[in-house]
C-alpha cells in the first residue's frame, strides 16, 4: 500500500434475537495524521472563489465593500502553486480573475493581481446561480487538477428556473466540492443546501457581513489541508440483503443513501469528497439481512475506504459489520451507546427541521411539538449548539420534558441559523 | 477458493463472498443447525449462458434465470402500458409474504389514538433500480436511473388514490401522477391504487399492471388488497418507491 491506511472502528451490538433482519452500526472514520500522509497527485489544486456581484450586494453598502475584503483574505489564503481563478456573478457569470478565463499559478504575484481586481466589484444585475456554477465547471475541467473546490458566497435568492439550477449542479457533481455562504436573510437556505449537499461541501449563514472575512480564511485554510479527493465508502453486503441507509452522522447528518454507484454485484459506494489530515466522520450503516438460525454469524456489510489510483480502485482500510442470531435475550437486547446516539440526533435534526416547516406554514401545534421534541433531544445528547440556537426560536418552559411556547417575535437571522446548522451533530465520548 | 456452510465458493476464508456466512465455527459460538436457505443443488452450478458460479436464482454476472432456464431478451417496444421490465419469474421465492419493517413499527400499533394523517412520498431507489437491472427484464438494458429526482409527497385523502401517469387520450389523471420528469417508463398507466379501508387505514391494489408492485419487498398479487402500515414501502416500475408515512395526532 503506497498510502498510510485510514482507520475504519465498526461499533454494533452484533448479537440479534431469533428472526431479526435489520443490522446497525456506527462506523468510525479516521484519516492518519501525519501532515501529508497521500503524496498529492502530480496536478495538484484548483480553487474558484464566486462572489455574488448582484444588484442586492449594494444595500447596505457594506456588503460587497466586506464581501471584497472577504474574498481578498480567502485569497491570500490560497497556498504557492495551487491554481486559482475568481469569478462575478450576476445573471450571468464573468472571471475576474485571470482576465483570460483560465486558471492561474498561485504566487505573490499573481494573488496581488488577484486582489486589486476583486478591489473593483461593483454590484449591479440579478442572480443566476447555475450560471455561475456552469462557469466554473467550464474553467476546472480545461486545467487537470487532483482537488477542485468552490468557495460560493450569495446574498440573494436564485433568480432563474429551478431546472437550470438543478441541471448545473448535477453537471457539477463529481468534478469539484462546494462550499455555500448566504450573507444576511433574504437567501434560500434550500437552495444553498442543494448546492452543497450535492457537491459535499458546508453551508452556513453569515448574518452579519463583517464576519466574512473569518469565515473565508478558515474555509480555504480548510481547503488547502485537504490531501485526497474522492474517498469512496464501499459497503458490501450479503445476497438478498437491502441495505436501508447509509448516512454521515457526524460532523453532520447527511444522508448519503440515494448516491450510491453500484461496484460489482454485490457492493456499492458512497461518495465522502476529500479528506485532511487526522480528519474523523462517523458513519451510519443501516443492513436488512436474511436471519439465519440461532447460533449462525453473518457478515452484514464489509464497509471500506476506496480512493481511485493509476492503477485502479485502491483500498485504504476496512471494518467488518457482522450479525450472530442469539436466544440469549441478555445479548440481544443490549443497546450499542454510538447507535442510539446518532440515531437521536438524526431525529434531531429531522424534528428542527420539521418544526421550522411547520412553524412558516402557521401550523403552531406541529411546530410547538416538533421543535419541543428537538429541545428534549437536544438537552438529552448534549449538543448545545442546536439547543441554544432553538432557545432563539421558542420560549423553554422546560427542557427534559420538551415543552416550550413558540416566540412571538423572531429575528430572521436566527431562524435561518438554526435552519443552516441544524444537520450538525456532537459526537458521542467513546 | 472457500466454501461457506450454504456450498457458495468464496474468495475470501473468514465470511462468504455471496452470502456473508461465518466459514468454518467462530469460537464459542455453536454451529449445530445448518442452515435452511439456499438448496444444495445450487452451489457450483456453473451458468449456461456465461459460466459464472450459480449464486441463486439469476447469475450474478448476466442475469440468466436458473429457474425459468431463459436468458433475458431482446430489448422490446414499449407496448404503451409501461416498459417491460420483469423477467418471467421475478416473483419466485417471496410472494405472498408481507414482512412489516423489522423492528421499529410493531412498538406503536395497537395503541388507541386519533385518525392518523396517511402521506405516500415518491422517490427514487437505486439499490431497487440496481435489483431490476441486475434481474435483466426485456427492457432493462434501456431504462436509465434519474440522475435527480425531487422527492414528492401526496397526502392521501378520499376513498382513493390512483398511482400511474396521465393520458389525454385516455382522459385518465391518476391522483399520484408519476409522468415526471423524471419518467419512470416501468409504470403502467393504471399502475396500482390506494384504498381508504373504513377504520381509517389504507391498502393498496395492482388491478393488473405490467410489472408488478412490490409491498416491502414482496410482490403482491393482481386484484388483492394488501394493508399499509406507516413505513411501509411500495416499489413500481424501474425505479420508483412510495413510503407510506402515517402521522398519528398528539
Amino acid at each position: 500500500m503506497s498510502q498510510p491506511g485510514f482507520t475504519v472502528d465498526i461499533y454494533q451490538n452484533e448479537y440479534l434475537t431469533e428472526g431479526a433482519r435489520e443490522v446497525n452500526a456506527v462506523v468510525t472514520v479516521t484519516s492518519p495524521d501525519t501532515a501529508d500522509f497521500a503524496p498529492r497527485g502530480s496536478q495538484g489544486s484548483a480553487e474558484i472563489i464566486i462572489v455574488d456581484c448582484s444588484g442586492s450586494m449594494a444595500s447596505p453598502q457594506t456588503k460587497i465593500a466586506q464581501a471584497r475584503a472577504a474574498t481578498a483574505v480567502a485569497v491570500d489564503a490560497i497556498r504557492d502553486g495551487v491554481a486559482f481563478a475568481v469569478i462575478a456573478g450576476t445573471q450571468t457569470a464573468r472571471h475576474v480573475f485571470p482576465e483570460d478565463g483560465g486558471l492561474a499559478i498561485a504566487d505573490p504575484r499573481t494573488r496581488g493581481r488577484a486582489k486589486r481586481m476583486v478591489g473593483r466589484l461593483r454590484p449591479g444585475g440579478g442572480t443566476a446561480i447555475g450560471e455561475w456554477l456552469r462557469l466554473a465547471h467550464q474553467t476546472f475541467i480545461r486545467h487537470p487538477a487532483d482537488l477542485r473546490h468552490v468557495i460560493l458566497l450569495t446574498d440573494g435568492k436564485n433568480g432563474e428556473a429551478s431546472r437550470r439550477l438543478d441541471d448545473a449542479i448535477r453537471l457539477c457533481e463529481g468534478v469539484f466540492s462546494c462550499d455555500c455562504r448566504g450573507v444576511g436573510t433574504d437567501w434560500k437556505v434550500g437552495e444553498l443546501r442543494e448546492i452543497s449537499t450535492a457537491l459535499l461541501g458546508t453551508v452556513d449563514i453569515v448574518p452579519d457581513p463583517a464576519g466574512l472575512a473569518a469565515d473565508f480564511a478558515a474555509m480555504m485554510e480548510a481547503a488547502m489541508g485537504k490531501q485526497v479527493a474522492d474517498v469512496a465508502l464501499r459497503v458490501w453486503a450479503p445476497q438478498h440483503a437491502t441495505i436501508r441507509f447509509v448516512k454521515l452522522v457526524a460532523p453532520a447528518v447527511e444522508d448519503l443513501t440515494g448516491r450510491r454507484r453500484q461496484a460489482g454485484p454485490q457492493a456499492g459506494d458512497y461518495p465522502t469528497g476529500a479528506w485532511g489530515a487526522a480528519e474523523s466522520r462517523d458513519y451510519h450503516v443501516c443492513v436488512e439481512v436474511r436471519p439465519a438460525a440461532v447460533g449462525q454469524e453473518m457478515l452484514a456489510a464489509r464497509v471500506s475506504l476506496v480512493v481511485g489510483s493509476p492503477s485502479g480502485p485502491q483500498v485504504i482500510g476496512q471494518g467488518l459489520v457482522r450479525a450472530i442470531w442469539t436466544d440469549d435475550e441478555a445479548l440481544s437486547t443490549r443497546i450499542s451507546s454510538q447507535v442510539a446516539h446518532y440515531t437521536g440526533q438524526a431525529e434531531l435534526v429531522q424534528a428542527v427541521q420539521e418544526g421550522l416547516a411547520a412553524r412558516r406554514e402557521g401550523d403552531v401545534s406541529t411546530a410547538t411539538a416538533k421543535l419541543g421534541r428537538a429541545v428534549a433531544l437536544a438537552q438529552q445528547s448534549g449538543n448545545e449548539g442546536t439547543a441554544s440556537r432553538l432557545a432563539k426560536i421558542v420560549d423553554v418552559v422546560d427542557a427534559a420534558t420538551g415543552t416550550v411556547r413558540l416566540k412571538k417575535k423572531v429575528e430572521d437571522a436566527d431562524e435561518m441559523a438554526l435552519d443552516t446548522r441544524s444537520t450538525k451533530t456532537v459526537r458521542t465520548k467513546k | 477458493m472457500a466454501t461457506c456452510p450454504a456450498g457458495h465458493d468464496s474468495g475470501s476464508s473468514d465470511f462468504c463472498d455471496v452470502c456473508g456466512m461465518r466459514i468454518g465455527a467462530p469460537a464459542g459460538v455453536p454451529l449445530a443447525v445448518p442452515p435452511a436457505a439456499a438448496p444444495p443443488d445450487t452451489a457450483a452450478e456453473p451458468c449456461p449462458r456465461c459460466g459464472t458460479a450459480r449464486s441463486g436464482q439469476f447469475c450474478e454476472a448476466c442475469g440468466f434465470d436458473f429457474d425459468a432456464g431463459q436468458a433475458p431478451g431482446p430489448e422490446r417496444p414499449d407496448v404503451g402500458s409501461g416498459r417491460h421490465l420483469r423477467p418471467a419469474t421475478w416473483t419466485a421465492s417471496d410472494s405472498g409474504r408481507h414482512p412489516g419493517p423489522a423492528t421499529w413499527a410493531a412498538s406503536d400499533s395497537g395503541r388507541a389514538r386519533g385518525p392518523a394523517t396517511w402521506t405516500a412520498v415518491v422517490s427514487a431507489d437505486r439499490a431497487y433500480y440496481d435489483m431490476v437491472i441486475a434481474a435483466g427484464g426485456p427492457d432493462a438494458g434501456v431504462v436509465q436511473f434519474p440522475g435527480y429526482c425531487p422527492e414528492r409527497r401526496f397526502p392521501l385523502t378520499g376513498p382513493q388514490v390512483r398511482i400511474g401517469r396521465h393520458s389525454a387520450s385516455r382522459g385518465l389523471q391518476p391522483e399520484i401522477d408519476l409522468s415526471g420528469p423524471p419518467t419512470d417508463p416501468g409504470v403502467s398507466r393504471l399502475h396500482a391504487v390506494l384504498i381508504a379501508e373504513p377504520d381509517g387505514s389504507w391498502a393498496v391494489l395492482d388491478p393488473g399492471s405490467e410489472n408488478g408492485t412490490l409491498v416491502n419487498d414482496s410482490e403482491i398479487a393482481t386484484g388483492v388488497r394488501v394493508p399499509l402500515r406507516d413505513g411501509d414501502h411500495i416499489h413500481l416500475g424501474a425505479w420508483t418507491v412510495l413510503t407510506i408515512q402515517a402521522v398519528h395526532p398528539g
